[in-house]
């Protein structure tokens, strides 16, 4: 008996110490997985690929950079519509070489578009909604037909990575395809080690950028949850990481303020509290705006997101669309500033008015009651919801939270089936797709039927006259003007209330590596969640160069 | 050995259940996990890719009865289907390192616990009334009563992070590879030490209580204070009656015990990010993964079985009067 | 069972540190019962926003403040309440049904006995941690859910239990007495058996309110229970998700800890105590499993 308890102690003590890393090697935390499954499939974009697949192994056409607000040329060259808004061509970058040796040409690009047509369960974005053909015209040089105008199809077509033909010509099913030796045209496409627990991303030796990566290995520990991943965080393991800190100065930052920095633009989706505008008495655009002018948002983003974000937009545009935002529209805050007594008064005069009891009732005597429905594990969002209804509570609203499991929420908020709602929003690199799904008469769809997008159900006729002149035209300044136009609809309207964008969550540290994007060098959105930004970023990665001489 | 059949037999039976209310449990859930997945991806999903998807995903709408038979055909020949949060990694793939590991460490940790906990309780029944009857069993239950992921979070924060004496996180470090070697056992080991340790903490006092009660029992059985009486050395009565007799009800809780620990450790994987099946329950559970909850719950189910059975035939094995 | 042996092992725990066991139990469970009733009239409103968030403890909040600057004093008391009240809820729950089929099946003996028997050791060893957190996830969360899930998952044990001592109860002289004169059999029942079964309830309640409590915790703790509701779980699960241990917000999650452990504590001196004073030859143990349970040393009864 004692001679095992001294054995297993010899054991423990001759144990290596929690791993030294080896220069070069960054370590990045980005998912949150118990366990690692060896998945690099880059086509179905709901299946569990391993970050960085779609824009770090594979790439796309174009970068859409959204902290410039630029789009950066990448696989393509140049762009141009031959017929506006029409047909579309790319120009392929000559000398691109696949991580296995072969040639990029057009062909791989006209193939990867075939594969979205025959297998609609990889074309999540819905392109063959708008194309009507790719054809590959030469070597370098790609034209995309489209069934209709639609400009915006830029961007869905320039985002999408682009997989090799010789290879994935012979998979079978590319749905059910696990991709686990990938070939690729991006900064890092050798899979070192894949384990449970950590795998390594080493550098693409083909890699068409010379001389970039200057990093030379990716590596993933397998981290459960945002307490594990604190711990990372602190200790120095993680040089790279895109999870939400509470009080990021006091945990993180003073731990060592030389090295240890964040980063938390707002520039992530609109936070909506939505109302059903196709229920009485939501369809009163007034009471919509006394809502909004009830909530007291600086209190809320400092609540419930520990003041990390900032209070809306009264167009509900974040800092991402800051150079499509109107500024002249209501300075002062307009339907989204803080103002309790308007918000009594908009409630009066739409009819709701305060009885004895506290309560406001309208002139039938039945009591305003609006259940907010929100999903029960999204903790800042049950407490930003909680927040609300306090404060319409104190207008004399009856404002319950009724937190629900995510799919039973996720499923009657997409039939409209509530009277308050927190949800997400959708973007894009122009207002064009944020607003659709707000104004758009086209996504509205019938209470009880689900819905993708405007689950509000507010359509607008000047919203749609506006979208689709956007559609059909690719001259920036009509686009400019037409935005323009559109924000003024939704202010107008009000049809869902705008509470937060949300940041985008980036921590890095420069204790071995640097070139870090970060407030004072926005050279792109520092968040590893934020794609296909994040090729920017892993070009521009480089080890320090006080500590390339040698260890680290 | 009639009885011990009759055990079997129960197993098979209990084993059967197992199966068919794996089967049953998600259908009766209300949601529906393409429209979950759906929902994953934050509706970006076109309508027309999320129809492809519902049928590659095999969300059926057969009647339940057929659903059944192919579910039963499809275990035999080992087909746990394809997950849907780690789509479209098979079932059996994404299971299969987590079990070892949580076998390792539910099981080690019982085994010490039930050792050292026996250990504890046959001491301190001996000397009634000493320090050690008087103060472990409510020390012990003290500890015990501590929520079990408290005292896990406690000891990651303590003994982990701040004093820095032990690995946080994971199941072997990041500097050696799985594979039969001595540095990745010892490795191994001394991950498994601090969650393992908070896991024989906190359930110590139940074995030291059963073991305590059973001896003094025992210990007061007339033969028993008879041989003690006629000159019987102590060592001999303490070990060879006492510790003998005592383990038999101990060992039928060891059995059941293992049910328990396998469920426990589920937070104490999440806790030390351990790679075990319990984080991976939890992210099926959050994620309506049918195939993987199925798979998860029936290789636990099917470990505890088993593990009863094998105590079962143990306690016949030691036991003359269980026999016949 | 001689007298002499069951006062041997009454002689284990001299009278008086049994006593004090028993008084301890009794004071530190009266206690929360009283903090649970009275305590929330006196604190204010566990949700209001009192303060900074994360401040340490204070004249101004004895407790300290939350990461959302509530009250943790107000939460931990208002928390109690509803944690004691579903605990007790379900410890009552879980030995109704177990004693009702336990004693049935005992009782009627045959087939009855053979079936029930047979649905309780099938029951007996579905693992529960995990069934209990895929029922509750996809149930609204709210209290009723989780008292379901909990009861459902936890009366086996206690029928178990109960079985075996009705078995044991049912071959005695009195009952056999009973019966030959011609008492009808539920009179039997009420009348004869269970009063001596009452210790035994009683500390079959104990146990199962523990496991209550306990699970309950981990399952909020977990984001499975009502994130609305304030209990000792939710509690716990905001602390964590303001990473009280790292930001070193100890006071956000150690008055919590030490209430469910003080508790659970008082309620195992309890259940001691019953457990000694129904058999005095039945072991009294905390195990791994739901609650504190007495396991017969013949192996046998378990039959």
């Amino acid at each position: 008996m004692k001679r095992i308890v001294v054995i297993l102690a010899l054991l423990a003590a001759c144990a290596d110490p929690q791993g030294e890393t080896p220069a070069g090697t960054l370590t990045v935390l980005q998912e949150q997985q118990a366990a690692w499954v060896r998945n690099f499939n880059p086509l179905l974009t709901t299946g569990g690929a391993r970050w960085p697949t779609t824009s770090g192994i594979y790439e796309p056409l174009l970068v859409y950079n959204r902290a410039a607000g630029e789009s950066v040329p990448w696989l393509a060259t140049s762009w141009t519509w031959t017929e506006p808004a029409l047909r579309l061509r790319f120009d392929v970058r000559p000398g691109v070489t696949w991580s296995d040796g072969a040639p990029l040409t057009a062909a791989d690009v006209a193939f990867t578009f075939d594969v979205l047509r025959r297998f609609p369960a990889l074309d999540g974005a819905g392109a063959w909604s708008f194309l009507a053909g790719v054809t590959a015209v030469d070597e370098h040089t790609v034209e995309f037909a489209f069934s209709r105008p639609y400009s915006p199809g830029l961007s869905l077509v320039g985002g999408q990575a682009i997989v090799p033909k010789h290879v994935w010509e012979g998979v079978a099913d590319p749905v059910s395809f696990t991709n686990p030796d990938p070939v690729g045209t991006g900064p890092f496409t050798e899979i070192r080690r894949f384990d449970a627990q950590v795998w390594e991303l080493g550098k693409n030796p083909r890699y068409w950028q010379p001389g970039v990566p200057k990093v030379d290995t990716l590596r993933f520990p397998a981290v459960a949850s945002n307490d594990q991943a604190l711990l990372a965080l602190v200790r120095g393991e993680v040089d790279w990481a895109g999870s939400f800190v509470p009080a990021i100065e006091r945990t993180y930052v003073d731990r060592d303020p030389a090295h240890f920095n964040y980063w938390f633009p707002a520039v992530g989706d609109t936070v909506f509290l939505y109302p059903q505008n196709a229920t009485p008495p939501l369809d009163d655009a007034r009471v919509r705006e006394a809502i909004s002018l009830a909530i007291d948002r600086k209190r809320l983003v400092r609540v419930a997101m520990h003041d990390y974000a900032k209070p809306s937009h009264p167009t509900a545009l974040s800092d991402g669309y800051r150079a499509w935002r109107r500024d002249d529209l209501a300075p002062d805050g307009g339907w989204v500033r803080y103002d309790p007594a308007a918000a009594a008064a908009g409630l009066d005069a739409a009819g709701w008015t305060l009885g004895p009891d506290g309560r406001r009732r309208n002139a039938a005597g039945d009591a305003l009651s609006l259940p907010i429905l929100c999903p029960a594990g999204w903790s800042d969002w049950v407490r930003a919801a909680q927040i609300i209804a306090r404060d319409l509570d104190a207008i004399g609203v009856d404002a319950r939270v009724e937190g629900l499991d995510f799919s039973a929420w996720f499923d009657r908020v997409s039939r409209g089936d509530f009277a308050l709602a927190l949800g997400w929003s959708v973007s894009g690199p122009t207002p064009y797709a944020f607003y659709r799904s707000l104004l758009g008469s086209d996504t509205v769809k019938p209470v009880g039927t689900a819905a993708a997008t405007n689950w509000h159900r507010h359509g607008s006729p000047a919203a749609d006259a506006l979208l689709a002149a956007f559609e059909a035209t690719v001259d920036p300044a009509e686009q400019r003007r037409l935005s323009d136009a559109l924000q003024a609809a939704f202010v107008e309207e009000a049809p869902a209330i705008p509470l937060f964008p949300t940041p985008a969550w980036g921590e890095f540290s420069t204790q071995r590596f640097e070139g870090f994007p970060d407030a004072e060098t926005p050279y792109a959105t520092l968040s590893p969640n934020a794609v296909p930004d994040v090729l920017l970023v892993l070009t521009q990665l480089h080890p320090r160069d006080d500590l390339q001489a040698g260890s680290r | 050995m009639s009885g011990l059949l009759r055990r079997m037999g129960l197993y098979a039976l209990a084993a059967w259940f197992a199966l068919t209310l794996n089967f049953l449990l998600p259908r009766m859930m209300p949601g529906d996990p393409a429209q979950a997945l759906f929902a994953r991806f934050q509706g970006r999903l076109e309508p027309a890719a999320l129809e492809a998807l519902t049928v590659t995903l095999g969300v059926s709408t057969a009647p339940l009865g057929e659903q059944y038979l192919t579910y039963l055909g499809q275990l035999v020949r080992g087909e746990l289907g394809i997950s849907l949060v780690y789509f479209p990694s098979p079932v059996s793939e994404v299971i299969a390192g987590g079990l070892g590991w949580t076998m390792f460490l539910a099981g080690g940790a019982l085994v010490v616990a039930f050792t050292l906990g026996s250990v504890l309780g046959a001491v301190a029944a001996w000397r009634r009334g000493g320090w050690l009857d008087t103060v472990a069993p409510p020390l012990l239950s003290f500890l015990g009563a501590f929520p079990y992921f408290w005292l896990a979070m406690a000891a990651v924060w303590l003994l982990g992070f701040q004093l820095g004496w032990f690995p946080v996180r994971h199941a072997y470090g990041p500097e050696v590879q799985p594979g039969f070697t001595l540095a990745f056992a010892a490795s191994a080991v001394r991950h498994a030490l601090l969650p393992g340790a908070t896991m024989v903490l906190a359930s110590l006092g139940g074995w030291v209580l059963t073991m305590r009660n059973a001896m003094m029992g025992v210990l007061d059985d007339e033969p028993i204070r008879f041989a003690q009486a006629r000159g019987l050395p102590p060592a001999r009565v303490f070990f060879h009656y006492g510790v003998r007799n005592a383990l038999l009800p101990s060992l039928t809780s060891f059995g059941m015990a293992f049910g328990f620990v396998l469920s426990g450790a589920l937070l104490t994987e999440i806790v030390f990010a351990y790679p075990g099946q319990g984080y991976l329950l939890l992210q099926a559970v959050r994620g309506q993964d049918y195939p993987l909850l199925q798979g998860l719950f029936l290789t636990i189910t099917l470990a505890v079985l088993a593990a009863n059975a094998l105590v079962d035939v143990v306690v016949v094995l030691l036991d003359p009067r269980t026999r016949g | 069972m001689s007298a002499t042996s069951a006062s041997a092992v009454n002689a284990a725990a001299p009278g008086r540190r049994r006593d004090l066991r028993s008084t301890l139990g009794v004071v530190i469970v009266a206690g929360f019962a009283l903090v649970a009733l009275v305590g929330p009239l006196l604190v204010g409103d566990p949700t209001a926003y009192v303060g900074a968030p994360l401040e340490p403890p204070s004249a101004a909040h004895w407790f300290g403040t939350t990461g959302q600057g509530q009250d943790v004093l107000a939460q931990t008391v208002v928390g109690a309440r509803t944690t004691l009240l579903v605990g007790a809820i379900v410890g009552f729950l879980v030995v109704l049904v177990g004693a009702v089929v336990g004693a049935t099946a005992a009782f009627f003996g045959g087939v009855v006995d053979a079936v029930l028997s047979l649905v309780v050791n099938v029951s007996l060893v579905m693992p529960g941690l995990p069934l209990i957190v895929v029922i509750a996830a996809f149930l609204p969360p709210g209290p009723v859910t989780m008292a379901v899930v909990l009861a459902l998952t936890g009366w086996p044990w206690h029928a178990r239990v109960v079985r075996a001592q009705v078995a044991s109860l049912r071959r005695r002289d009195f009952v056999a007495a009973a019966t030959v004169s011609g008492e009808p059999a539920w009179r039997i029942v009420v009348v004869e058996l269970l009063p001596n079964l009452a210790a035994l309830l009683g500390s079959s309640f104990i146990g199962a309110t523990l496991y209550a409590v306990g699970a309950q915790v981990g399952l909020e703790f977990l984001g499975l229970g009502d994130l609305n509701a304030v209990t000792w779980g939710t509690n716990l699960y905001w602390a964590t998700n303001d990473s009280a241990l790292l930001t070193g917000s100890w006071w956000t999650f150690v008055p919590t800890g030490l209430g469910v452990a003080t508790l659970g504590f008082g309620l195992a001196l309890l259940g001691f105590a019953l457990d000694e004073r129904a058999n005095p030859r039945l072991a009294a143990s905390t195990g791994a499993g739901p609650g504190p349970q007495p396991t017969p040393v013949r192996r046998r009864a378990l039959g």
